[in-house]
């Protein structure tokens, strides 16, 4: 049960589990970044939840194709935003009124009104900081290996080649209804990827 | 300009100093309602300005600080247009051509604006207590020496030649896009992109300098002992804020009526949201810049601004311009969606309007009154003044295409998304 929502929870930032028999997914090959944006459309519309897009650059409308919705690292950043503002605020009570009370030409110990730039610094900067560290956790980074890099011909993905993976995890997947389906989507190579070093796996 | 010919009629001119091209543009960048829809708002103006000149003669001091703090809600919307306009120039903006139109057809109310301000200077004895003689007198009792001693810049001769001055830049820069813009409707020439920026070059160092002591002028020395060296970016601030929600605002309404049908998207509103949100927060960060700085260095006769609005009813305009003017936009404004649903953006847009004419009207009135009021002058000549420009800026939108229809930069700015 643990391991399971573990492990949908890893397949939110894209780290998806291979099956017991080492069996990662499939990785397929498009020709150009209009043919990959279709693909992702029809896997999405053909009901499989888990697989992933590369490309060496961003492509508009990938997120839409692919069905992820609106990013969540803006709540994150807000509540980062809140913590710092509350944490500052009790900072400046606590060090001006409680901890270390100094009369400075008779002004207040505490006040709001000096406060209110080392408010809006914190909330910055925890917002700032929250807004990168949540973006990194929800991609699942920072990720040291992955089974896609077994592929020789996923080498090309930060040069120009269009790549569309889905997981073995993912509950539709099929090795040959998947690899048919992927062939009629226009994939010009398919690949199997297994979660291990395998020396003679070339590609192709 | 071969194409276009200067009105000689000067009323006419003052309104819109070219004749109609509307007639020549794309079907769909067309002023859809009647050619006299503008008559409409003017009416209501001229109306509401009839009722307020019965207060100019039942209570001459009311009506001068009312119609002042209406005269500057116009200018300042007129400048933040005419910053809008140059700055999209100077950055070549691709996202904004759709709706560069609204404030360019905004800019050319400088000389409508001069000629409104003549009642302003008739009743300069009343609104600006430095043209009070007497106070650098030192023979006199009521011989002011810090007032005197500002003498070479708070005198009558040398304020009436900066506001000439003023009206004068304004006019001529927004002369200079406004017509370069409708001369590339009629002609395409590609010169036409580059001399918009130049004229924005020196047009943005211009504005910027004028609009810093013009605020000065007009607002802050009607409390002649006060200063404060922000207090120009504080205007600017408010300005560049209002005129977002004034050219969204008037995007929705053309296309309520079926215009722009697909020019301006959802995008485009997203973008003025954006802004909107962003000079919200500026004037919030400007505002509480200049409060900090009289707080810490606590002055007298700097502390004496937020005293007197601190106290006698006029903590309630000041708790009210807090919440109203930052807190609650800020909160409403900051999440995607309500900049993207039109009837939220709609709402927070007239809000802002209001929220920046209350931010005038708590600037100039506890200068008048010690104690808070809100006299029915203020609004009869804030919705006169403001109706008349408004009547005149849909004038000028009738008189040609709504769209800068051959800018460069239009595709894109059609096919802008924001990602």
């Amino acid at each position: 049960m643990l391991k399971e929502v573990a492990s949908e929870i890893k397949a939110t930032m894209g780290v998806y589990e291979s099956r017991d028999d080492e069996l990662y997914g499939m990785l397929a090959e498009f020709t150009d970044p209009g043919a990959l944006h279709d693909a992702a459309r029809s896997v999405r519309e053909a009901g499989y939840r888990r697989f992933d897009t590369h490309s060496p650059f961003p492509i508009h409308g990938m997120d839409k194709a692919m069905g992820m919705g609106n990013s969540k690292v803006g709540y994150i950043t807000l509540a980062g935003g809140l913590i710092g503002l509350a944490l500052a605020w009790w900072l400046q009570w606590w060090t001006g009124a409680v901890d270390y009370p100094i009369n400075i030409s008779g002004k207040p110990f505490f006040a709001i009104e000096p406060s209110i730039p080392i408010m809006f610094e914190l909330t910055v900067l925890f917002a700032a900081t929250a807004a990168v560290v949540g973006m990194f956790v929800m991609n699942g980074l920072p990720r040291y290996y992955c089974p896609l890099f077994n592929s020789k011909r996923f080498m090309r993905v930060t040069d120009d080649a269009f790549f569309l993976h889905i997981a073995a995890s993912d509950g539709r997947f099929d090795p040959e209804g998947t690899e048919k389906f992927l062939r009629e989507l226009g994939a010009v190579a398919i690949e199997i990827i297994h979660d291990r070093e395998d020396p003679e796996q070339t590609g192709g | 300009m071969s194409n276009t010919i200067k009105r000689s009629n000067l009323f006419v001119w003052l309104l819109d100093p070219l004749q109609p091209t509307a007639d020549r543009a794309d079907a769909r960048y067309r002023f859809a309602w009647s050619p006299s829809a503008w008559l409409l708002p003017l009416g209501i103006g001229v109306a509401a300005l009839v009722i307020s000149a019965v207060g100019w003669v039942t209570d001459p001091e009311q009506f001068y600080f009312s119609y002042l703090i209406g005269w500057t809600f116009c200018i300042s919307l007129a400048l933040g247009g005419l910053f809008f306009v140059m700055i999209q120039h100077l950055t070549s903006a691709r996202w904004s051509v759709v709706v560069r139109r609204i404030p360019e057809a905004l800019i050319w109310s400088f000389p409508l604006l001069a000629v409104l301000g003549i009642p302003v200077l008739f009743g300069m004895h009343d609104l600006y207590h430095w043209t009070h003689h007497e106070l650098f007198d030192p023979a006199s009792a009521s011989y002011d020496p810090v007032i005197a001693g500002k003498e070479a810049y708070l005198n009558i001769p040398f304020f009436l030649g900066r506001l000439a001055f003023y009206f004068i830049a304004w006019s001529y820069i927004s002369y200079r896009l406004y017509t370069l813009s409708i001369l590339q409707d009629i002609e395409p020439d590609p010169s036409i992109p580059k001399a918009q920026r130049r004229v924005s070059a020196w047009g943005l160092a211009v504005t910027a300098i004028t609009t810093s002591f013009a605020s000065f002028d007009i607002l802050m020395s009607l409390d002649p002992h006060w200063f404060s060296t922000i207090f120009g970016v504080y205007f600017f601030a408010g300005s560049f804020m209002a005129i977002m929600a004034f050219i969204a605002l008037i995007a929705m309404t053309l296309q309520k009526a079926g215009m722009l049908t697909g020019v301006v998207t959802t995008e485009h509103y997203q973008d003025l949201g954006k802004f909107l949100f962003g000079f919200v927060v500026f004037w919030a960060y400007i505002a509480f810049s200049q409060y900090m700085l009289i707080w810490y260095a606590n002055l007298p006769e700097e502390t004496i601004f937020f005293r007197r609005r601190l106290e006698n009813g006029w903590e309630v305009s000041s708790g009210i311009l807090l919440f109203g003017h930052f807190v609650i936009p800020f909160i409403v404004l900051l999440s995607r969606p309500a900049k993207r649903l039109l009837p939220v953006l709609a709402f927070m847009c007239v809000w802002m309007l209001v929220m920046h004419w209350f931010d005038f009207h708590w600037i100039a009135m506890p200068v008048l009154h010690e104690q808070a009021t809100f006299h029915l002058l203020d609004f009869t000549t804030w919705i006169g003044l403001f109706g008349v420009f408004l009547g005149v800026v849909i004038y000028r939108l009738s008189r040609h295409s709504l769209v800068p229809e051959h800018d460069p930069r239009l595709a894109e700015s059609l096919q802008f998304t924001n990602t």
